[in-house]
């Protein structure tokens, strides 16, 4: 076992601004995260570093997202003398109090970190619906990652659907990129989002941001389909046919007045769903809070979570965006510089001041945003029996359903009863539909339904690489669910 | 030895990219560049399903392209359950689908 002051789990906005901010109080930080390069999925940079847009000039010129996002990353790359960076590295397990697993190229060792900031971001949620395993239906995220990162258009005619102002981001990106796309199927209706500006008024860039994006697609002549759901992905093998309707404020479809759409590809998704495992192992105490994506850790206003040392910066403790992961990233850093004694209380109270009003603006936002584009709350109805819920274990609807009439009612129980979860995402893709299915089922709501457990190795890693770490194993390990071999 | 149709005119956006290369699919040649992931240098072909399921014999491909839903698993130069989506493509590199295979079953060949 490796012994580290500071580690920090992600090198997005909040992992990067954590590193930055304890740099800067003389404290090396060591960060862990499992793409090749910094920036996390939101400020993702290409492969190929030669072709960067142009550098903002400095910070108060910056207007956009993606110019904060380069200025951040150069202020990482600045300190980069003062971190150490442990980059394509996937930490899939944590042993209380504070001790991470870590696999990389050469194996794998357990790190025992001093405080460990876990700023794992979140991923999308997509309800389940008929067709939605289908080759060439993605998410949103995954096709801004093939142009962004990748630089492959995800297809030729595309149409997303969903919710959330992200959905319009991507689509921005894809137009920009030369796809044709077919159409947006936004559940919210525009109503919903007007009732919201006040709250939105909180961070008028961004807002004016959005504006801009919607205007753009609209001189494209993109239709954007305001209070209307994607109920079905059509195609043999892959996805060529969209069915879409409009759909009332629970998200319930008016099958009469449903359209098809012909496309190669469809992006879906209803916003994003903090990562939690490794708070989850660590015994961090977990809310539920709908405006930000469900279960989340309990965080003091330090971001330290109920277990001492542990501390949180960015989605993964409830999902507000880059900014607010960003601010929260400083927060976080400044914490731990203070525990550390690296900064007195006078200094620790002086930036504090200056950051918290920040952090509450830009959360006000958050949850105005969240709440206009809250997914609605019949949008698992479009599940069918047969449809699959867990993706992994491809168990359907009707199996989750039959389990909860034999009495299931937990993760634990529906788990053991048909499956769900048990595969190698472990309940990450399917859990918060499943939730939900159980909760109506049940009439009970998502946050009263026990979520499933969570074990180590949260990602699969391969049996024969345990058996060969770079350090001698200390710990006893439940088998990988996924055994891989070579030949 | 057959090729793939190459959509890399469409498909691939202008801009710099790293070396030419080629890695097989099921035995077919696949055009990919240096810095690409197994995924979308299928995707970018054309390629859309990477396996079919154990249970209901479907085909799924990529799905979520950041690692975390394991849609995209393939066989690497005889490891199974690889996730394409963050496997660097490599020359030579031996990428086969995975038909029907569960977990438990993903050993070599």
């Amino acid at each position: 076992v490796t012994a580290r002051q500071i580690v920090i789990v992600g090198a997005g906005p909040a992992g990067m601004s954590a590193a930055v901010t304890l740099a800067e109080t003389g404290l090396r930080a060591t960060v862990i995260d499992d793409n090749p390069r910094p920036g996390g999925q939101i400020y993702r940079q290409s492969a190929w570093p030669t072709d960067e847009p142009a550098k903002p000039d400095n910070a108060a010129r910056s207007t956009t997202l993606s110019d904060r996002g380069t200025l951040l990353r150069e202020r990482f790359e600045r300190a980069a003398g003062k971190l150490e960076v442990l980059a394509g590295a996937s930490v899939w397990g944590l042993f209380p109090p504070r001790t991470v697993a870590v696999s990389h190229g050469e194996g794998w060792e357990l790190i025992e970190a001093g405080q460990l900031v876990l700023a794992c971001g979140a991923y999308e949620f997509v309800s389940p619906f008929p067709g939605w395993t289908l080759p060439g239906v993605l998410t949103p995220g995954g096709a801004q990652t093939l142009v962004k990162s990748q630089r492959v258009r995800p297809g030729k005619r595309v149409f997303l659907a969903g919710t959330g102002p992200f959905l319009l981001v991507v689509a921005h990106t894809l137009l920009a990129a030369g796809v044709e796309v077919a159409g947006v199927a936004e559940t919210a209706r525009r109503r919903d989002v007007a009732r919201r500006l006040p709250g939105l008024l909180a961070n008028p860039r961004l807002l004016a941001q959005g504006s801009r994006y919607l205007r753009e697609l609209r001189r494209a002549g993109v239709p954007i389909h305001w209070g209307h759901v994607v109920t079905s992905a059509h195609g043999a093998d892959r996805v060529d046919e969209v069915t879409f309707a409009p759909c009332d404020g629970a998200g319930r479809p008016d099958g009469r007045r449903q359209r098809r759409e012909a496309v190669d590809t469809l992006c879906v998704g209803y916003g994003f769903v903090p990562r939690i495992e490794l708070h989850r192992l660590a015994g961090c105490e977990i809310a539920y809070d709908e405006l930000q994506g469900g279960w989340r850790p309990a965080l003091e206003h330090s971001l330290e979570t109920s277990v001492e040392g542990i501390w949180t910066a960015g989605d993964c403790g409830g999902v507000a965006g880059a900014v607010a992961a960003e601010l929260s990233g400083e927060v976080a850093g400044l914490g731990v510089a203070r525990r550390l004694d690296a900064l007195d209380e006078a200094g620790y109270q002086r930036r504090m001041a200056n950051l918290k009003p920040q952090l509450a603006r830009v959360r006000r936002f958050a949850q105005a945003l969240n709440r206009a584009y809250l997914p609605p709350r019949r949008i698992t109805d479009l599940a069918q029996p047969e449809t699959v819920v867990c993706r992994c274990e491809e168990v359907t609807r009707g199996e989750i359903e039959a389990a909860v009439e034999h009495g299931g009612n937990s993760g634990r129980t529906i788990k053991v009863m048909t499956r769900l979860g048990m595969g190698p995402c472990q309940g990450r893709m399917c859990w918060p539909a499943a939730s939900r299915m159980i909760a109506d089922k049940t009439g009970r709501r998502p946050e009263e339904v026990e979520p499933l457990s969570v074990r180590p190795p949260t990602m699969p890693v391969c049996l024969g690489d345990l058996m060969q770490p770079r350090q001698e194993p200390q710990l006893s390990l439940s088998p990988s669910p996924l055994p891989c071999s070579s030949n | 030895m057959q090729s793939l149709p190459d959509f890399t005119d469409f498909a691939r956006l202008p801009g710099s990219r790293g070396a030419a290369l080629s890695f097989t699919f099921d035995g077919q040649n696949v055009p990919a560049y240096d810095g690409e992931t197994v995924a979308a240098a299928l995707w970018a072909t054309g390629r859309r399903g990477l396996r079919t399921t154990p249970r209901r014999d479907e085909p799924r491909g990529a799905f979520c392209l950041i690692g975390v839903c394991f849609d995209c698993l393939v066989r690497v130069d005889g490891r199974a359950n690889v996730r394409a989506c963050q496997q660097p493509v490599r020359d030579g590199m031996r990428v086969e689908s995975q038909r029907g295979e569960n977990d438990g079953a993903g050993g070599g060949p």
